[in-house]
């Protein structure tokens, strides 16, 4: 019975980490297809490749805090955190579902917290791990790190793009010719935001499945890391392009340098939160980064409507995959699984 | 499911373009009034009934295409210029085109009279400067859309100001044109009557209009992008 929840657990991680790398790579990749620098194939083989990386050596941090920050795994049974892991796992799966249903664009890191929280509370319902052991102060500091991962990125692609004026744009006759080099300065600056998605977003998919395979040491074993960044990879390959071409075609506004401005502020601040071990939406962040660009003059129109979707998302997603959590939780364990 | 909020973001259509494409449609409205004026000396009643019409058409597609740019503009879009100096600069474009069609519109009311020589070339000549002020504006508006690429850089700025009195100096040259035209059309009583002068004098007063709202429009513009 326990191989067997396993077994599944490890499918849904996978199928996670597919739907991650099918939705969510488009934001990274977007702009180097509209810039028409490379061929779509090269952009998914190059994204790919860059997620894994960044999955592979960056990511183990998010995913001990994903999978043993909130709850304490260690003083629990082995076979309860697999159920657990298996509850949020699906609750988080059901959410976005639902979400994407709805067009609700719902974040896949608040969902996965939410979720494991929701477990932790279905254990202390149970009585199988006391109350106070859920640790609020992490999850407090995984919140602060939602709310100011959009505003770190929104400041530094601000400045980011007022260099590029200040410096590049005053000194050229044409900024055309620099937005033509920018072009390939693109590719670089999506490889890092890759990297970077890869190194925070994996955790998303396989915290859950560490959990349930016992992760009691500080180090995540590479190969699950590895796992979970191929599910990306096989993700973008199969079904992300169709997304990548969609925002390709639409960012027309978004020309290299308002891109590469945008893409290594949300790079770089991911891939800070990556180290603190922050899961941190790369949308959010992005996001910001573009908001950061118009204020600084570089987009000629920016729809700020999109702040009150990610609040509205921030405010649902969390209540709502906890509650699912725990009711799965709780009906799992009662079914005998 | 994230990318649809990127898209999001991303897809608000600018409404600098439309702007652009509105300030074509007025510069081609006013280039009809060429024929008109040319019909108009030429006596002939039922060419400018024609061309009335058709301006009267090219208008109404201005109109359309203005109110295409409004609906770009709700709250929630920041933009890289002031949303109310947008709007101060919107007006006075799409006025030129309404005064087009005003002139269009009186010429229709009274059968024309056959004017004097000198008169005819005067309104000819004033109609040529006109649509050499409106296409000089045109040109500011189409280096205002290409500043945008360059996020407001100093010399582009500069390079647009630039442009703007060449506009008002235009201007001013039709204004020259109408005062000795004004001046003109009051001697013509006993050739036209008095309701022959009257209309005349309608006819360009509304004209002067033409241009003044370029010069109008040129203005707020440099109103708009001076702050940046």
């Amino acid at each position: 019975m326990l191989s067997l929840t396993l077994i599944l657990v490890a499918i849904v991680a996978f199928y996670m980490a597919w739907n991650i790398g099918a939705n969510d790579l488009a934001n990274s990749m977007g702009d180097v297809v509209g810039s028409g620098a490379l061929r779509l194939k090269q952009v998914i083989i190059l994204a790919a490749s860059m997620e894994l990386l960044g999955a592979i050596f960056f990511s183990s941090r998010v995913t001990k805090t994903v999978a043993k920050g909130i709850i304490p795994i260690e003083i629990i049974d082995p076979h309860i955190v697999t159920v657990g892991a298996l509850a949020a796992m699906l609750a988080a799966g059901i959410w976005i579902t639902i979400a994407t249903f709805f067009r609700m664009p719902v974040s896949t890191s608040h969902s996965i917290v939410g979720a494991m929280l929701g477990f932790g509370i279905g254990a202390a319902i149970e009585g199988v791990i006391p109350w106070n052991v859920i640790n609020v102060q992490a999850l407090l500091r995984i919140f602060a790190s939602w709310l100011l991962s959009p505003f770190a990125g929104l400041i530094l692609s601000y400045l980011i793009f007022m260099l590029i004026r200040k410096f590049i744009f005053n000194m050229v006759e044409s900024v055309d010719r620099v937005e033509r080099v920018f072009r390939y300065l693109v590719i670089a600056s999506s490889c890092y935001i890759a990297f970077a998605h890869g190194s925070n977003d994996v955790a998303n998919a396989i915290a859950p499945l560490s959990a349930a395979l016992g992760m009691m040491g500080d180090a995540v074993p590479v190969w699950i890391l590895a796992y979970g960044g191929i599910g990306i990879a096989l993700g973008l390959a199969t079904w992300g392009y169709k997304v990548v071409e969609t925002i390709g075609k639409r960012i027309t506004d978004l020309t290299p340098t308002r891109g590469f401005s945008a893409d290594i502020a949300t790079a770089t601040t991911v891939i800070a939160c990556s180290w603190f071990g922050m899961p941190v939406s790369t949308t959010h962040t992005l996001v910001g980064a573009v908001i950061g660009v118009g204020l600084a003059g570089g987009l000629s129109a920016v729809d700020l409507s999109v702040i009150r979707d990610i609040v509205y998302s921030w405010i649902v997603t969390v209540p709502v995959t906890t509650v699912i959590s725990i009711v799965l939780y709780l009906g799992l364990m009662g079914v005998g699984l | 499911m994230a990318y649809m909020r990127i898209l999001k973001v991303f897809s608000t259509e600018s409404p600098f373009r439309p702007l652009y494409a509105h300030a074509e449609k007025v510069t081609e409205t006013v280039h009809k009034l060429r024929d008109l004026i040319d019909a108009y000396v030429g006596g002939d009643a039922e060419r400018v009934s024609e061309l009335s019409n058709v301006i009267s058409d090219m208008e109404f597609e201005a109109d359309k295409i203005k109110q295409t740019t409004r609906e770009r503009l709700p709250s929630n879009v920041m933009l890289p210029v002031e949303r109310q100096d947008f709007l101060e600069f919107l007006k006075p474009q799409d006025s030129i085109a309404d005064c087009a069609q005003d002139v269009a519109r009186i010429a229709t009311f009274r059968p024309p009279e056959r004017l004097p020589q000198d008169v005819e070339d005067g309104l000819r000549k004033m109609v040529e400067v006109i649509i050499e002020t409106v296409d000089k504006y045109l040109q500011v508006v189409e280096s205002f859309s290409q500043i945008l690429e360059g996020s407001f850089r100093k010399r582009d700025v500069k390079m647009v100001l630039a442009m703007i009195p060449v506009v008002e100096k235009l201007e001013h040259e039709v204004d020259m044109i109408q005062l000795g035209l004004t001046q003109r059309a009051y001697e013509l009583e006993s050739d036209v009557g008095a309701l022959g002068v009257t209309h005349l004098l309608q006819i360009i007063r509304m004209l002067g209009e033409v241009a003044d709202s370029a010069a109008r429009a040129g203005d707020r513009l440099r109103i708009m992008i001076s702050r940046k």
